[in-house]
This record gives structure tokens, sequence and C-alpha cells, in this order.
């Protein structure tokens, strides 16, 4: 059969919070095995020692901690659901979505495809304790139960389409569920497979039957194969694996823990009895799965044993594996079993094991099995070609096989054949393509639904990252491929992990520092600005030449295009540390390579200018990027005009004054050599013409104090000293020709955005050399017409700067735009570039990743799962035993069944409200006393099992409060009895209300039923929206 | 250039049958930004000129923050560096790494042994690790015992790490403007930074055999040349210098050592002069490089040294020169570089040639 990868872990066990503190525990042979919880069962109460009737032996086993924990604001569960639901249900949901990450797929990006879901599950406590208190059973008990429930979950909350089923095969149900999802992807059924299986110890009915029937271990404690074993101790826990068929993971660069080779299913038929294990059986499912892997037992190096630590089982077992290794030269297979450090996870325990053995092939090193040390004699497991791992085993480097058996109570085998993930070398590389890319650092992207959420997680991703030294670039990439989909987005740049650790643990402790750097998703305009003379310095951009090879091949190409007519490379003016950068003939292609590159690097990264302006000679840059002009005649253009210019006679020169354009217009109109050049805001106006026609301007604008400075330039920019260069020009830029451009742009020529068709053509930049540079106008218009972001394309940020001085907008056009410059001065680098990236990220950008990376960096790295918010616990009593009388006169609740589902009092009000009772003293006045608010909020409180101050009227019923069909009948009831003296709702006219609280609210202030039964009541607020008081939760 | 005269691509082996060690990439780190040297007179009140002339140091990095004397990184940190940026150059798998050799004089503690807090930053668990004690040769040591290691045949894949942290005796308290230029050296010549390669048994990546590893004791009855001192709770009060060398002895020792070393490989490996394409010489100090460059003669070979940019930083040396290396290597090309360590007169070298 064809290989599968598992290419995605998550689990929690006793003792093991999670994967990597699994294989810590492993590693140092942990015990996970503990007393008895008080929330599970109160332990003395069933105890006896020597196994009386209806008691077990044991108050120990392998118990998870917090089982009772589930984030079901995360996945839009109303409490009330979420107190109903299985709680083996609620730790699988949380497991797969962790999982899936590390598969390194977003989980969002799995909506609507194919991906199958497969549990494997046996114990159905939480059913027995609730579906036997039938006045309690609702709607929301009767989908909080059963073992289909359990993978449907899955597949309804991350929407996918796949076949979902659980199986109940007993103590092999998981490993079973992975032969059917092996089998499910080999035939082609779904692409990619999420795995289970999950056990929780709700009550001692099983430790009663394991001592009843012999089977139970005194101390709770699993020791397979070891002479101290004794017998079963209950586990609990769950695990997920994500599979997929290892060609399409090696085709989309996922890193693969092991490979399954083969698996088998069969059943022992009519045995010894039918829960006694069945060595023939046994023997032959192992052949089988050997054979469909087509692996011959020698080539087996260990096998993670079923191995429960009974004399039976354990010596079936034996016997099954050494029919087919008792025959072996050199070394005897190495063999070992998980239970010992958990005990039995029963439903789990095939996951389990599947866990063990792809993360022991993933780290070259099988765990020791706990007991070993103590070997059973009378296994013999030497002739059997045998031997206990009794310290840990380091694989040799190539490849390793390893077997894994699960064996079920009612005589269902499973066996499965793994082998260690093909070396790097063969794994296709991830996101071939683009061969260029690279902003010069890292960006590193979460989201998370809510602020808080976000905070948890940025502690999370800091602890991590500063744990363990991993490459910054593939760990950004795999974090903005993986953490993505969430409202709240962080974004930071980063160009070493010691200061991303930093960053990031900053941010989850300073509010002030996350605020900076997250934001929520909103509609995006940017604008481009490109800067003119007067911004360039030497060395400008050579920090971002140096970090950022897409800068780099940008620059080149505009220094190719350049080279023809400058013959110089433009760089070496840019780069040196002389004044050549200010000879105009070299300053204007610079400005023109330095802008188009810093453009063109932006769009690369995926930051699409919607609108565009251009500084004066900025417009070359931003014509080219705008589609005016091609690369080559711009190029051309910008050339022949620095150098034109440059052979213009110096002596002309710049005076930058703090008065209005008016008032100097008048000054000049009598000065034939000086007119006004620029007009950079309403006090902001450079005139450029003659120098000793300046200096007595000068003189005189002195006297009646205002402030004036002179500029360094070479020459008169945009006076009537330039038309001697006019003509020349005028003949190249017919050459050039020119467009209209694609983007919405700005002309500092003419003070506005250009008109359709308007193009930038010889005319334009003819013109352009003597016309005042209209700056305020045009970017006046460009500001009116409502960019979320200035992006400064130039070696400063000038233009911004001005911009901002040209006042505040209007409130109504959203405020001043936020503003980025890539380059901040002689100084900056990658990291500004990446920083740029990162702050349009968080306001909603979609960025093309992969071009922000170098190709060698896009591959995937694992990253720390989402870690889930833990307060939120749902829980039921633990059962306690009965007098030996029975239930008690007062109908105290009695033993299982029959148990009660009673919510267990906690410290938030959603877990004494489970029932969806919700004590009146908690009800805050959130209504404003409108009765209508108060009644709406109280029924969707109710119905939900929300807290009333929890409840706000933006929030929406299904996306933010998780209501379905059934929800909103109950609501419709609750309405209709508090509100319309029952009078009934129209279904019709209710439903298309329903999307938020507040228009729920609206709609019966409007309804006439509502008005007659509440006509006593005071009526307060606009009858469109909540009442005064009722505050917006803002999550 | 020659990239044809060696005969077959590779013979997959050493002449004597034993098996090959191929070098698949080099990482290096080197803390902060370069400390020029009108910094460093700044900072110590010594003459930049004489910095200049007398050492030939350009820039240097230290892991201590000049103005603060905070510790900034630990030698630990900058080993693990290293070693990740060679661990995620192509062709390399931090998953193949089988064992880890480090090479320093200048660990950051006596226990635990450096090399296993490196392990630890790169999630490496259950595989040997070792921790050579020692100046200059301690890289080309750490070499020797991984190339040997991959010759056994019981390993495949293993890292080498060479690294110091010099600016552990660089006492910014100190006023040097009186003190003697045998004094002043010290504080002058050296750096901080780490440098670690993987080695294969198959050719991977930059695919470079390491066809030849000298390490040799040669210092029987001879006065140390260098001697770095550790202090413990009962001494640590007492009056010893914590670095001393013999300034005199080295000059005119490594030199003669050097020249040696050259013909012991090349006689080794049967190579004539002219076939080398580069040539790594022993990197004491800008001047002292030179100087030791032209008594080994080797003028076909290209010169690749360092030392003037990054200050002696001890271990780290080779792998800087190799990174530098690496860059112009074409197939068929042959290096070999020659290291001394002064202390107790340590011969040391490699060969390497490009397949």
């Amino acid at each position: 059969m064809g290989p599968v990868a598992v290419v995605g872990i998550d689990c929690r066990f006793p003792g093991a919070p999670d994967t990597a503190g699994f294989w810590e525990m492993l590693m140092r042979s942990g015990d996970g095995v503990g007393r008895v919880p008080p929330q599970r069962w109160a332990a003395a109460d069933f105890h006896s020692a020597d196994g009386a009737e209806g008691r077990t032996n044991t108050t120990e086993g392998g118990f998870i901690a917090d089982p009772d924990v589930f984030d079901n604001e995360f996945f839009t569960v109303s409490p009330r659901e979420a107190a109903a639901m299985d709680p083996q249900q609620r730790l699988l949901l949380h497991s797969a979505w962790r999982a899936v990450e590390d598969s390194g797929v977003a989980p969002h990006r799995l909506k609507g495809s194919g991906t199958g879901v497969f549990v494997g599950i046996m114990s159905n406590e939480w059913a027995q304790l609730h579906l036997t208190d039938y006045p309690r059973v609702t709607a929301q008990v009767g989908s909080g139960n059963g073992y289909c429930m359990t993978a449907n979950r899955i597949s309804y909350h991350l929407d996918l389409k796949g076949p979902s089923l659980a199986v109940d095969t007993a103590c092999s149900s998981s490993l079973v569920a992975t032969h059917l999802a092996v089998n499910a992807l080999l035939a082609g059924e779904c692409g990619q497979a999420i795995v289970g299986g999950v056990n929780l110890a709700l009550t001692p009915a099983l430790s009663i039957f394991y001592t009843q029937a012999g089977l139970s271990a005194p101390d709770g404690r699993c020791k397979p194969f070891s002479s101290q074993a004794d017998g079963i101790g209950r586990g609990e826990g769950v695990g997920t694996v994500v599979l997929r068929r290892l060609e399409d993971a090696l085709a989309d660069g996922q890193r693969v823990y092991a490979v399954i080779r083969g698996t088998a299913v069969n059943q022992d038929g009519r045995s010894n009895g039918i829960t006694a294990p069945n060595r023939w059986s046994q023997q032959e499912v192992v052949a089988a799965a050997y054979r469909r892997a087509g692996v011959e037992p020698s080539d087996v190096a260990f096998t993670e044993g079923h191995g429960t630590g009974t004399a039976l089982g354990d010596m079936m077992e034996v016997k099954a594996l050494g029919h087919h290794h008792a025959g072996r030269t050199g070394r005897p297979m190495a063999l070992g079993s998980v239970k010992g450090n958990l005990g039995h996870t029963e439903g789990a325990a095939g996951v389990a094991g599947l866990i063990k053995v792809a993360l022991a092939l993933h780290h070259r090193t099988v765990p020791a099995s706990r007991f070993a040390a103590k070997e059973s004699a009378v296994l013999r497991l030497r002739e059997q070609g045998l031997r206990l791992l009794k310290a840990p085993l380091r694989l040799p480097a190539g490849t390793t096989v390893a077997g894994l058996s699960s064996f079920g109570m009612g005589g269902t085998n499973a066996h499965a054949v793994l082998e260690s993930a093909p070396p790097a070398a063969s794994r296709a590389p991830a996101a071939a393509g683009k061969d260029t890319g690279g902003a010069g650092a890292g960006v590193f992207t979460l989201t998370a639904p809510t602020p808080e959420a976000l905070r948890r997680n940025l502690r999370v991703q800091a602890d991590a990252v500063t744990a363990r030294r991993v490459p910054l670039g593939a760990l950004c990439w795999t974090s903005n491929h993986v953490k993505q989909g969430h409202r709240h987005r962080f974004a930071v740049a980063a160009c070493d992990t010691r200061e991303l650790s930093g960053l990031l643990r900053s941010a989850a402790d300073d509010e002030e520092v996350l605020k900076r750097h997250a934001g929520t998703a909103a509609g995006q305009r940017l604008a481009f600005l490109f800067t003119g003379q007067g911004s360039q310095y030497a060395g400008m951009t050579a920090g971002l030449y140096r970090d950022s090879p897409l800068y780099r091949r940008f620059l080149d190409e505009a220094e190719a295009a350049l080279l023809p007519y400058t013959h110089t490379p433009v760089r070496e003016a840019m780069f040196g540390t002389g004044e050549e950068i200010h000879r105009t003939e070299w300053t204007q292609p610079a400005l023109f390579a330095a802008g188009y590159a810093l453009g063109a690097t932006l769009q690369a990264l995926g930051a699409r200018p919607e609108l565009v302006l251009g500084h004066s000679v900025g417009e070359f840059a931003a014509a080219c990027l705008s589609g005016a002009l091609p690369l080559e005649g711009a190029a051309r253009l910008v050339a022949a005009r620095g150098r034109l210019m440059q052979r213009l006679p110096a002596g002309g020169g710049m005076l930058a004054v703090r008065a209005s354009r008016e008032s100097l217009e008048e000054r000049v109109a009598d000065e034939p050599w000086v007119s006004i050049a620029v007009v950079n805001g309403p006090e902001a106006v450079v005139l450029s013409g003659d120098v000793p026609a300046l200096e007595q301007i000068e003189k005189e604008l002195g006297a009646e104090n205002v402030r004036t400075r002179r500029l360094t330039v070479s020459h008169a920019f945009h006076s009537p000293l330039m038309q001697p260069m006019v003509e020349e020009f005028a003949e190249v830029a017919r050459e050039v020709g020119g467009a209209a451009p694609r983007v919405p742009f700005y002309s500092t020529v003419l003070g506005r955005r250009l008109r359709d068709g308007e193009a930038l053509d010889a005319g334009y930049w003819t013109s352009h050399i003597a016309a005042p540079v209209a700056y305020a106008d045009a970017a006046a218009a460009l500001l009116a017409d409502g960019p979320t972001h200035l992006v400064e394309a130039g070696p400063q940020p000038t233009l911004t700067s001005l911009a901002r001085r040209l006042g505040p907008r209007a409130p109504e056009s959203g405020g001043f735009p936020a503003v980025a410059a890539p380059v901040k001065g002689a100084d900056s680098g990658g990291r500004e570039l990446a920083a740029v990236l990162a702050a349009l990220y968080k306001d909603g950008l979609e960025p093309d990743w992969d071009a922000v990376y170098e190709p060698g960096e896009r591959h995937q790295q694992r990253l720390a799962p989402y870690e889930f918010s833990a307060e939120h616990r749902y829980w039921t009593a633990a059962p306690v035993r009965a007098p030996a009388s029975g239930p008690g006169p007062d109908g105290e609740p009695g033993v299982a069944p029959g148990q009660a589902a009673l919510p267990v009092p906690g410290t938030r009000a959603e877990e004494s409200s489970a029932q969806g009772v919700l004590p009146p003293e908690q009800a805050p006045a959130a209504d404003g006393g409108d009765p209508v608010a108060g009644a709406v909020l109280r029924a969707v409180g109710q119905v939900g099992g929300y807290p009333l101050a929890e409840l706000g009227p933006h929030q929406l019923l299904y996306e933010d409060l998780g209501f379905d069909s059934v929800m909103v009948m109950e609501l419709k009831h609750r309405i209709e009895e508090e509100l319309t003296d029952g009078d009934e709702l129209d279904m019709q006219e209710l439903l298309p209300r329903l999307s938020s609280v507040g228009d729920l609210i609206g709609f019966l202030r409007e309804h006439p039923a509502t008005a007659t039964a509440t006509a006593a009541g005071t009526s307060t607020g606009p009858a469109t929206g909540p009442g005064p008081g009722i505050e917006e939760r803002t999550a | 250039m020659n990239g044809t005269h060696h005969g077959p691509a590779d013979p997959g082996g050493r002449p004597d049958g034993s098996r090959q060690a191929y070098l698949a990439s080099v990482g290096t780190a080197l803390p902060g930004d370069p400390v020029d040297n009108a910094t460093l007179a700044k900072t110590l009140g010594v003459n930049e000129e004489w910095i200049e002339h007398f050492i030939g140091t350009r820039t240097r990095h230290f892991a201590r923050d000049l103005g603060t004397g905070e510790v900034r990184w630990s030698l630990a940190d900058l080993c693990a560096q290293a070693a990740q940026r060679a661990l995620s150059a192509p062709g390399c798998d931090p998953d193949d790494v089988e064992f880890v050799v480090l090479g320093t004089a200048t660990p950051d503690t006596l226990m635990p042994a450096t090399v296993n807090h490196v392990a630890d930053q790169l999630g490496l668990d259950q595989v040997p690790t070792f921790q050579l004690q020692s100046g200059c040769a301690g890289a080309v040591q750490a070499l020797s015992v991984a190339r040997s290691m991959i010759a056994s045949g019981e390993y495949r894949t293993g890292l080498v790490i060479g690294g110091d942290v010099c600016s552990k005796h660089l006492d910014l308290q100190r006023d040097l403007s009186g003190a003697a230029p045998g004094d002043l050296v010290n504080f002058v010549l050296f750096g901080d930074g780490a440098g670690a390669a993987v080695l294969t048994a198959e050719p991977a990546g930059q695919r470079v055999a390491v066809r030849e590893v000298l390490n040799r004791f040669t210092g029987l009855g001879r006065e140390p040349g260098q001697v770095i001192e550790w202090f413990g709770l009962a001494d640590r009060h007492e009056d010893r210098q914590a670095l001393t060398e013999d300034y005199k002895a080295i000059e005119e020792s490594v030199p003669v050592m050097a020249v040696e070393i050259l013909w012991e490989l090349l006689g080794e490996l049967d190579w004539q002069p002219e076939e080398l394409d580069y040539l790594l010489p022993p990197q004491l100090s800008g001047r002292m490089t030179s100087l030791i460059t032209e008594r080994l003669d080797v003028p076909s070979a290209t010169e690749i040294s360092c030392v003037a940019d990054t200050g002696n930083n001890g271990n780290a040396l080779p792998f800087l020169q190799i990174e530098r290396l690496l860059e112009g290597m074409t197939a068929g090309q042959r290096a070999l570089a020659v290291a001394v360590e002064s202390s107790k007169w340590i011969k040391a070298g490699f060969a390497l040639e490009k397949i």
C-alpha cells in the first residue's frame, strides 16, 4: 500500500499537557498516574482493597488535568451548549485545531475541504450520567452526547466535508480509526484526515469492572511485560494526528514526523471467551500489516506493544510477536508500551501509541518502557526474539521500521507498521516558484479572536522562541501561513530570534506595545508618495540594498535601465560618501532609482497602491509604477532631465518662505527671473530663480519678520532659469512618449488628480520642468479621496510629514491616514521595510508572504500551537456512593446511573448557570430600564447560558453567541412568554431580524404584540437602537 | 584556478580505504556591531594609531557591551547561533545531527560544559557531546575528533563548533593610559565569536572533503607561550594576572611552526604547493598574520584571512575563514589551513578539497 505521512500531532495525557510535554515525560520515564481527583468520583466511596462487589481495588489512575476547560467562545459555542457537551467532544475540538496548526496549515484554510475525521472512542460516561436524567434531557444534552458527535463536531466547527465518523472497537478504537483514515486516504476518498482518540473516566464503572474481572492493578498502573505486572490501570487522554498521502505532504512542503507504511485490522472470532485475547488472531493481524507494508519481520527495529500488563494479555501478545521474530538473527526486536507511563487510555490507547512511535521515529530515539527494568521472566522474551526497552534506544541514521499494536477487548485487533520520514534531501522544496524574495528581515504574525487571546498566545510564542533556537525566516514564514485567519492581527518585524522573543513578550505584557503592533482587519487604501529633490543623501537606501534581496533586484533593474544614459552605475553616487549625490545629474536618477525600487519592492510584497503622488522628480517613479511610463523610458527621461539641468549655468537658487502662495505671487509678479517653484503647504512656499533677485526678496521679507531659508541647490529648479534646457528635453520626451496611468495619479504639476485619459506624455513632462510643484493641492486632493495609509517611497519620510501639516482631515473621512516609511534614514535597512509590511498587515493587508523571504527560508518550522482560554470550565457533579438503602428520601442524587448533571459551583457566572438558570441577583441593569431590551437580554442569556454582563446589542446571535436553529426556537418561546403575553411571533418576520441582539430588540420594540404587552412599562430610548446603558461588549 | 588537475572528483574514501568526512555547511556568529579602533581606543584610553600599526586589526566584536559592561551574549548563545545557521543551510537537517564537538578556551562555566547548553538551545537530545578545552587549536581538534567519529562508520552527521568569548577579560574599569604595550596587547588583540560546521559521511551541501587534519602536541619541556588562569573561591583574591602571553616566544616560534605544519600536511597528502588554490594562515592579529603568510610563501594560493575584521576570537577563526573560503571555492579546488596554539605549542591544520 502507499505511504501515508503523519504531518501534525497534538495530545494531552496524564502528566503531559501537550506534545512536547508528552515526549519529555516519555524520555524521563515519567509517571502520569495518581489519585483519583475528587472532581471525577469519590475514590474512597468505591474502594475496597480486596475488590468487594461493586467496588474497585484501586484509588489511582492516569487522569488528565483540567478536563473541564473549554474555550467555547473560540468555537462560538454558547455556555449552555458547552455545559451539555461531553467533555470528550470539547477536548477533541481543542486538540484537532492544534494538530492542524502543527501540520503547517491554518485551520481556516481547511474550510469546505474534503478533510475526513476519524475518531476512536469507547468511553460514554457523560451520556450515562446525563441521558438517564430524563427531566433534564434538553436539545443541547442530545447533541452533546453520542460517539458520532465527537467526530461530527470537528467536521462542523472546522467546516470539513469529508467522511466523519466515530469508531468503537473498545481499546483498539483509535488505531482502527487510523486504519480507516489511511484506507480512505489511499482510496482517494479524502486528501487529508484528522484522526483522534479520546478517553475520559467520569465514573468508577470501568474500574469496578476491571476489578471484578480480576484485571485491575491495585496501584492503578499498567506494568507492561514486567515481573511486577498485576493488571490494568485506567488512563485518560486525547490525541489527534493529521494524516496525508506522503507524496501530497512532500509536495506541499509539510514536515513529516513519520510514515505509516501499512495497517491491518482483524477479529478473534469465536475465541476462548469474548473478552479473552487470541494469540492466533494477533499473530495474523501483525502478519497482515507486515504484508501490506511490504516489510520482513527482521526489518522491524521496535514495536510499541499493546502491553496492558495483565498476565494473560502480555503472554498472548509476546507469543504472537514471537511467532514472527523468534527466528531473527542479530539483536532481538525492541519492545515497550506507553501504558506504563499513562495507564490504559482505552479509546485513546491506539493514538497514544501512534504518537509515541511517530515521535520516536522523529526524534530517532525510542523512550524506555516504564517498569521494564524488572522484566517478566515468564514471558521468555529473548526466546521470542524480543527485548524490553529498559533504556532509551537511539535509532541509527537512515530508515527505521517500527510496529504498533492495539487490541480491543471484544476481539478487534489492529496493527500498524511505520517508518521514519524520508531524509531532508529528498523532500521537495516548499513554495517553489518565485526565486527572488526577501524583505531583509522577518515578519512574525499572530492572529486571535480577542485581544486577550492574542496576549495569551503571544506569551506562548515568546516562551517557545526563547526556549529553542530556530531559523528566524522559516519561523516567521510559518507564522504567516499557520497563525492567520482571526480578527485581531499582530505583526512585528525582527532580525533575529532574540529580538523577536523580546518583542513578543513586551507586546504580551505591555498594552501600549500591543496597541502599536496589533489591529483589526479593515479595508485598506494605500497611497504611495514618491519623494523628490532635497531628500537625497550619501548612502541613501544602502542598508536596505545590503539586507533585502528584493530591493537589490529592483534597484539593480533601475540601475541597468539608467546605465545607457548615466554611463556610471547610479549606485556609485547613491552609496558613495562624497557630494556626487547632490549634483542634480545624479540626484534625479538616484531618487528615481530609489523610488522605483522601493515602490516595486512594496508591490512585490503585496502592498499595491490605489493612489499615487510624486513630488516633482518623484513623479517619474510614480508614473513608471502606475504604468504611464515603461522603466526604460522613465530612466531615459529622468537621466536626460538631470543631465540637461546640470549643464545649465550655476547662479540659480531657491528660497523657502513661511508665507502663503497668494502673498508671494504679488511679490514676484514683477521679477522676471524669480517664480514660485513649490507650494508644499498653506504657509510653505519655495521661490526659485536668479540669486541676486532672491537675496533682495529675502531681505525684504526679513524686514517684515517673515521666516525664510536658503536651500542648498545647484540650480533654480522650477524657475524661468530652466528655460534653456526645455527644448532639448522636449525632444527626448517626444521620443519617449507616455500613457495615462492605471492608478489614480495626483499630479503636482496640475495640483489635482489626473482626469480619465489625461496622459503623462511629452507635453506633461516638458511643462513639469518650469511649472511650480503644487504639492499642497495635489496632496489635499489625494487626502480627500480617503487613503487609509500614506507610504513614502523615498530615502526619508519628507512628503508624509508635509502632508501631516496640511491639517487634519474631516472626521467623517476617517481622520488622518496612517503613515509608513520603509526608509527612515541612513541607518534604515531590512527591519524598517519589514516593519512597514507588519504595520500594513495588522491593518488588513494580505501580503505575498513568499516574497518576504528568500527561497531557502520558505519552509515549515514547527510552531507552538494555539493556546486556548482556560477561563471557562464546564463539568458535572462527581458520582458519590449512595447510602446502602439507595437514594435518600429527599431526592438526593444517588449513584450512577441516574446521576444528575449538576453544575458545579465555580468562580464564574456561567459555571453555575450551566442549566440556563441565571440567579436574579447576578443580572445587572444592562437593559437601562427598557423592558423590551431587558427581556430580550434575559432570554438570550437563558437560552445561551450567558451571564447578562457579557451580553450586548452588537453581538451577533449566530456568529458571536453560537445560536443554532434549536436555540432560536427556544428563544422565540421565551420571548413570547415574557414579552408578548404568549402571542406567537411570526417566524417569517422574526428570522430576518435575528442578526444581532440589537436588531432583535429593535424588531420587538416595533412589534404590536410587544407594545400591547409592555404598555404599562416605560419605553425609553430610540426605537431602532439599544437603550442607553446597554454596554457594547468590546472583545 | 586549477579545477581539473586533481584527478577523479572523489575517490569515495581515503587511499588507505577508510571513510571520508565531508563539510556540508558552515555558519558563524559575531556578537553585535563591529567595534573599530577609534571606539576601542576611546573606551580603553589607548592610542588608536598604535593599534593600527602594531596589531593591524581594524575591527572586532564583543559579547559584552562596551558602554555598560553588560554581557549580551554567552558563549553558548553565540555557538548555538552559529550552529543553527550551519544547520539551516541547504542539504542540512538538525534532525540528522548525531554528535556535537565544541572547542573553546573560554567556556561559560566549568560545569555544565557549554556544549550541552548549545545542544539544549538547538533542541538536540540523546547525542554524544564533547568539549575540548583548547585555544586556537580547539576548532581543529574538534574537527579531528568529528572526522574520526565519522570515519569510524558509527556516525554519519556531526556538528563541529568553535567559539570564544575573550571579552570576559576586557576589564573596562581599568585605566590603560599608562599600561605597558605587552599588557595592552591583551586588550586590543581579541574579540568574540563562534563558528560551526556540519560534517557528513556523504558529500552534501557544500561538498567539501576534509582530506587531512593535523593535531599534535609539541610542547614537551617548553614554557607556555600563553596562560589563561581561572579562579575559584579559594584563590580568587590572589594577585595573579588572568591572562599572560610571552610575545617574544610567540613571534619567534609561531612562524616556524606554521611553515612546518604546511609542509607536513602537503607531504601527507602528496600535494605540491602550487596545487593549493587557497591558504588559510594562522590568525593571530592583522600584522602577525601577514608576516606569517609571507613566511609560508605559497604565492599561487589565495590567502583567506579574517582576523583584521573579526579580531582574534580564538576557536571561531577557522570557521570564519572557511566561511570566506566557501564563497569562492569551486569543484576541484584545494585549500590548506594552518593554526598554532602557542599556550603549550600545539600544531594544527587541515586540508580541504571541494568535489
